[in-house]
């Protein structure tokens, strides 16, 4: 039983690790000499160095802070859930279910989903030279690991005696 | 004591003033729509009173070019605006110098007054000091500043949330005492006669909060002992 909690514990702390990667840092989209999204560009110079640029006046604003405000919120949500559990882990009467962690790996699940989405289907479709780069791939695995988390709340239920 | 504190006041106010300079603060940016007026202000922070001397003038330097033209200047108590350069007839003076404000207001803004202002403030005997810089961006539709929406989002939606769960409470508590005080008039009314032990019975049997609270304290003893 030990193990079981520790794991559910684990993937909690895993979807935390990968959410805040992603929206932390600016690797949405690569190229060679260039990372960029979802607050700034990084443009590396004929010089090697590594220049903080910010993100050139075509993209679409609205859409671009949706998908900063719900990953943000993801994370928010996922750090709050952790907590919530950690809480319902001594107070929950037993047989009960983890409703309320539950719900907030639910929500962070659906922001996530909404901030990987918009970001899929309205960023980058004109054929720009480069390719996904390392937050696009953990953005896209934290909707899963969320969603497996979420679930797993939801069946779960408190020992009994 | 007070005596004590003027005189501490006023060595210290004239040692500042030998030391610190003038520091003139204006905006750091502007945004302002094409055809619109736009206020630009500059204050000052000095640690002598503020003199009958006091001058405020203003440069602008366009976007692009090396030196600026002045465009205002106040000084010896009147205000002298541009009427040969590029903001003649658009420049008024809406500051007040006597309250360290020399606030300036362009009118009419078209694309070429995109640049920097530069304002210097001087207080006599008080006149080392840095300039302070504001730079006007004239646009035909003003854009969306960056994290505005952001923040608006998260804003709304953990507000929406905590008013969730606070609203979830409330009703919880207020559920809890409905039945608390139904369950108190019931056996208020049965036992007149017996009032002091039937009285603790209610309250022993009908507070179902406190029942709840020592049967999660219970559940939660039992609980840790069967994971440990």
């Amino acid at each position: 039983m030990l193990v079981l909690l520790a794991a559910i514990f684990l993937l909690h702390i895993a979807c935390i690790c990968l959410l805040l990667a992603a929206t932390i840092h600016n690797a949405w989209w690569i190229t060679d000499t260039m990372s960029t999204d979802i607050w700034s560009r990084w443009i590396l110079t004929a010089g090697g160095n590594w220049n903080y640029t910010e993100i050139p006046a075509f993209y679409p604003k609205e859409y671009l802070q949706a998908v900063q405000a719900s990953s943000v919120l993801a994370c928010i949500f996922c750090i709050l859930g952790l907590f919530v559990f950690v809480a319902q882990l001594y107070t929950l009467p037993k047989g009960k279910r983890f409703l309320f962690t539950g719900a907030f790996q639910l929500l962070a699940w659906l922001c996530i989903m909404i901030a990987a989405s918009i970001y899929t289907d309205i960023f980058h479709k004109d054929k720009e030279p480069g390719w996904y780069g390392a937050s696009f791939i953990l953005a896209w695995i934290s909707v899963c690991l969320t969603f497996i988390s979420c679930i797993t709340y939801f069946v779960l239920r408190k020992k009994t005696a | 004591m007070l005596s004590v504190l003027a005189l501490t006041s006023v060595v210290l106010l004239s040692i500042a003033s030998q030391i610190t300079a003038i520091v003139v603060y204006t905006s750091w940016e502007r945004h302002a729509l094409v055809g619109s007026d736009v206020r630009l202000s500059c204050s000052f922070f000095s640690w002598h009173w503020t003199s009958p001397d006091v001058t405020f003038s203003w440069q602008y330097r366009p976007d692009g070019a090396k030196e600026g033209i002045s465009i205002f200047h106040y000084g010896g108590g009147a205000a002298y605006v541009d009427n040969k350069g590029p903001f003649r007839d658009r420049l008024e003076f809406v500051g007040n110098p006597s309250r360290r404000d020399g606030s300036i207001l362009i009118k009419n803004l078209d694309f070429s007054d995109n640049g920097t202002f530069t304002c210097d403030a001087k207080n006599p005997p008080d006149i080392v000091g840095h300039s302070s810089s504001v730079r006007l961006l004239v646009f035909e539709k003003v854009p969306v500043q960056a994290g505005v929406i952001t923040g608006a989002i998260i804003g709304v939606v953990l507000g929406l949330l905590i008013l969730v769960v606070a609203i979830y409470y409330l009703m919880r508590f207020l559920v809890a005492r409905r039945v608390f005080s139904l369950s108190m008039s019931k056996h208020g009314k049965k036992g007149k006669g017996k009032e002091g032990s039937q009285q603790k019975q209610a309250l022993a049997v009908a507070d179902p909060v406190k029942l709840k609270a020592a049967a999660s304290e219970k559940k939660k003893q039992e609980s840790r002992r069967e994971k440990k």
